[in-house]
């Protein structure tokens, strides 16, 4: 399935990001090392603050590691650029621009013939299902589509890699569910190297290769899961395996002693 | 709209529902009648006091009294060439202040080295009032317009640098990493991401310039003007002529509500995200 994708190797090594607290410096995570194999989807699960975003801003080129480096393809991230594209929870759309707006915005660099731009930026939308919607402001659409914008914007400068920081998050449980199925869609047709952050167990199960598991602040990587079964994934029909892993993801991010008071 | 129609006229006032066409009618009602009801409770109140004479004309003069004061300097030709040369004083001022105050936010906003070297200094300057200013501007500028559009254009200036840089400085950071990732360049970045999204914060800003050149006109014309609204106010209190000054003065209410009023649906217009 990933043997035929080259680009898109992301190599964290070493990593640790302080940043300049009121009383010092404050670790927000600590030695980290991980590899993203080109073309794979991971979901980068963890308690809050434990510094999930942080690495995930740092593969952006949005915060500079305080030790250690991290390569795309070999060459060192200094900065955001287009080969790797980024989801936020918060959709990132401008409320200036119409959701066709917002495309186009993202095809500007590549100077285009306005007509073939605008047909580009349509083709993209389309394949998210708002083609209906091209004219209408991200504030005149729900959530959902909001986030379709978004992705739809984002594949349409062609990512190697796809940073997506609890895109759903914000989302109710049916509309994250046909986001998940939209989500899988599109990625299969473009083939980035996909980390997803979420602190959704199930999501990360439902979507992911590879599940990576985040300790408490100062963040560490503490447990990777490698997820085989076949997609479209459902939690109640897959069999004990992965819901026996559910279960250890949960009592791993269950804070330390907090059910002492119970027992 | 056919239901209500069905019935009797004494009933429909009553049992309306705010149906669509209902809600629309109720917001332009609002608009209309809000401002309206309280110029006439006013108004009335206004009236009432000079009916019963409670207050001497000299010191409260009753609303026909200002109205025929407002007739007098129509006719005499004095209002129509205060009102040009106020209304053109106040235009050149603010456009001079509010292009100067956006053009030098959007640099301090963007700029450390702009932001560095002038923020301290026009931080001071911002409390000084425009009336403090006006002997400065006349030993500058003579008592000529120079000196009119100098105090004006300063207050318009300030306030609208200050709301504009701002407006930059609270650009959301989601914006800019969106637009970094996406690859355009920074001058597409500029324009079409930082000063659409300090655009609230800088047509508020305007907003606030246009009454701010109002307020400085008058300053600017209570000393060495031969002409203009806040002129005749000056005029007309060595003369005691009361309601002379209440009529200028509602007019340059009016005047400033005016505009404010335009300057407010332009950017409603412009800043349309806004809104909803």
């Amino acid at each position: 399935m990933t043997n035929d994708i080259k680009e898109g190797h992301v190599r964290v090594e070493d990593v640790t990001i302080n940043f300049a607290g009121k009383s010092g410096p404050v670790t927000a995570l600590d030695t980290t090392s991980v590899e993203l194999k080109p073309g794979t989807f991971t979901a980068l699960i963890g308690p809050s603050g434990c510094g999930k975003s942080t690495l995930m801003n740092a593969i952006g080129g949005f915060v500079t590691p305080s030790t250690g480096r991290i390569t795309l393809d070999g060459t060192p991230i200094t900065g955001p650029s287009t080969k790797v594209g980024v989801i936020f929870q918060q959709y990132g759309l401008f409320p200036w621009f119409t959701a066709l707006g917002n495309v186009r915005f993202g095809l500007k660099r590549y100077g285009l013939p306005k007509s073939e731009e605008i047909d580009r930026a349509r083709a993209a939308l389309d394949e998210v299902g708002l083609g209906a919607h091209a004219d209408k402001f991200p504030q005149q659409l729900s959530g959902g589509m909001k986030q379709r914008v978004a992705i739809a914007r984002t594949f349409a400068v062609g990512p190697k890699v796809l940073l997506m920081d609890e895109p759903f998050g914000a989302l109710d449980a049916q509309t994250r569910l046909v986001m998940h199925d939209l989500l899988l869609d599109v990625w299969q047709k473009h083939r980035a190297t996909v980390l997803f952050v979420t602190h959704d167990v199930d999501e990360a199960l439902l979507l992911a290769d590879d599940v990576r598991v985040m300790s408490q602040a100062p963040g560490r990587l503490i447990r990777h899961y490698e997820i085989r079964q076949p997609r479209p994934r459902a939690l109640s029909r897959s069999g004990s395996d992965l819901l026996a892993t559910r279960d250890e993801i949960i009592d791993l991010l269950r804070p330390a002693g907090a059910l002492a008071d119970v027992h | 709209m056919a239901v209500t129609d069905l019935l009797p006229p004494s009933e429909r006032k009553g049992r309306q529902r705010p149906g669509a066409t209902a809600l629309r009618s109720m917001a332009a009602g609002a608009l209309l009648r809000g401002p309206l009801i309280s110029f006439v409770f006013v108004l009335g109140l206004w009236s009432v006091v000079g009916v019963l004479q409670l207050v001497p004309e000299s010191i409260f003069p009753a609303p026909w009294s200002v109205w025929s004061a407002t007739v007098e300097m129509w006719a005499n030709g004095t209002l129509p060439n205060d009102l040009s040369v106020s209304r053109s004083r106040a235009a050149i001022g603010f456009t001079i202040g509010a292009s100067l105050g956006v053009a030098l936010g959007l640099m301090t906003g963007r700029i450390a080295v702009v932001r560095t070297l002038l923020n301290p200094f026009l931080t001071v300057l911002r409390p000084i009032p425009a009336i403090a200013l006006v002997p400065v501007a006349i030993v500058w500028f003579g008592i000529g317009e120079g000196s009119k559009y100098f105090v004006i254009s300063y207050t318009v200036f300030l306030t609208v640098w200050f709301n504009t840089h701002h407006g930059m400085e609270y650009v959301p950071e989601v914006y800019l990493r969106a637009a970094r990732s996406l690859g355009v360049s920074r001058l597409r970045e500029f324009l079409t991401v930082i000063v659409p999204a300090a655009a609230p914060y800088i047509f508020a800003g305007l907003r606030l310039g246009v009454a701010l050149a109002f307020l400085s006109l008058v300053a600017a014309e209570l000393s060495g003007a031969s002409s203009g609204i806040g002129y005749r106010l000056q005029e007309a209190r060595q003369y005691i002529r009361t309601d002379r000054m209440f009529s200028l003065l509602i007019i340059l209410g009016l005047m400033g509500a005016t505009v404010d009023l335009i300057v407010h649906r332009i950017s409603r217009k412009l800043v349309h995200w806004e809104q909803s």
